[in-house]
C-alpha cells in the first residue's frame, strides 16, 4: 500500500479510529488524541505494516489498541517515578471535556460501560459502536473467538442489567 | 450478530458514536500534530540519552576514585618450598653420606655411630 493510499484510508476510518481510541482510553479524549497520532506516525513511518491477513480496519484497530496500551504502561510508569519533568501523566479516566461533550443517555452508558472488565468493554464497543462481528472483535482484540464470544455475552448481560437499574 | 433484543444498546452506542464524530479533530489536523511531534521526537530522546550517558560516565569515575586500593600479595617462588605428604619416603639411611663431599684424611666418627646397628 502506497503511503498516499494509506494516508486516504486512515483519513476514511478517522472517525470510527477516533471513537476506538476514546474506548481504549477509558473514555480519556486527550490520552485519546495521543494514542491516535502514536498509531498514526507507526503506520505512516512503518513500523506497523498492513500485511493484509485482515481488513486494514481490522488491522488499524489492532494497533490503535496497542499503542494505547503501550502508553497506558508508559503512564503508570510515571505515575510510580518522581520524575515532575516527565510531565503529567493521564489517570485513565474520562476528562472533564469529555464528560461534559456528553449527553445524559451516552454518560450513563460510559459509566456502566465503566463497571466492566476491559476486555467486556473492548468487545461490546467493537460489535456495538464499531458494528464488527464477533470473529473481527476477537481479531482486535487479540483473543480467540470463543473468548470473544464469551466476552460478549458477559459483557451485554452485565450492560443491561446495570442500564435497567440506572434511574432515568 | 445483534439481536433484536439488543436494540437498545445499538441505539445508546450509536448516539455516542454520533457525538465521538462531532468532537472528533479532523484527520488532517490530527496527523499534522503527529508529524509535529515526530520532528520534535529525535532531538527529545537525543538529550535523554546524553544525561544518562553522563550519570552512567560520572557514577564510573566515582567509584574508580571511591575504591579500596588493595595491596596485592606478591609470592616470590624461589623462596617456596613444598612438603608433599610423602616426602619421608624418599629419606634414605645414610643419605648424609651421600650428599658430604668425602674427606678422604679424616674420618666422621659420627657417620660410623649412624650406621652401626643396635
Amino acid at each position: 500500500m502506497s503511503p498516499e493510499a494509506l494516508e486516504l484510508e486512515l483519513a476514511r476510518l478517522h472517525p470510527a479510529t477516533f471513537g476506538w481510541a476514546i474506548a481504549c482510553c477509558a473514555g480519556d479524549r486527550s490520552a485519546a488524541e495521543d494514542a491516535l497520532q502514536a498509531s498514526y506516525l507507526k503506520i505512516l513511518d512503518g513500523r506497523a505494516r498492513f500485511d493484509g491477513r485482515a481488513s486494514f480496519r481490522t488491522w488499524l484497530f489492532a494497533v490503535v489498541r496497542n499503542t494505547a496500551a503501550e502508553l497506558r504502561r508508559r503512564a503508570a510508569l510515571r505515575r510510580l517515578l518522581p520524575l515532575s519533568v516527565l510531565g503529567d501523566a493521564p489517570d485513565g479516566r474520562p476528562d472533564a471535556a469529555t464528560v461534559l461533550a456528553r449527553g445524559d443517555a451516552s454518560r450513563r452508558l460510559e459509566a456502566a460501560l465503566a463497571t466492566l472488565s476491559r476486555r467486556q468493554r473492548e468487545v461490546l464497543h467493537l460489535v456495538f459502536y464499531q458494528e464488527l462481528t464477533i470473529s473481527e472483535a476477537a481479531d482486535v482484540a487479540g483473543v480467540s473467538l470463543g473468548t470473544a464470544r464469551t466476552h460478549y455475552e458477559r459483557g451485554k448481560a452485565a450492560l443491561k442489567k446495570l442500564l435497567k437499574e440506572e434511574p432515568e | 450478530m445483534i439481536e433484536r433484543t439488543d436494540s437498545d444498546l445499538g441505539d445508546r452506542f450509536r448516539a455516542l458514536r454520533r457525538e465521538d464524530a462531532a468532537a472528533a479533530r479532523p484527520f488532517d489536523t490530527t496527523l499534522a500534530s503527529a508529524r509535529a511531534r515526530r520532528a520534535a521526537r529525535p532531538r527529545h530522546r537525543t538529550g535523554w540519552l546524553a544525561a544518562a550517558a553522563v550519570a552512567v560516565a560520572g557514577i564510573a569515575v566515582a567509584l574508580l576514585l571511591t575504591r579500596p586500593h588493595r595491596h596485592r600479595m606478591t609470592v616470590d617462588l624461589a623462596s617456596v618450598r613444598w612438603n608433599g605428604p610423602t616426602d619421608f619416603l624418599l629419606v634414605l639411611p645414610g643419605d648424609a653420606l651421600l650428599r658430604a663431599v668425602p674427606d678422604l684424611g679424616r674420618m666422621n666418627l659420627s657417620t660410623l655411630l649412624d650406621r652401626r646397628t643396635p
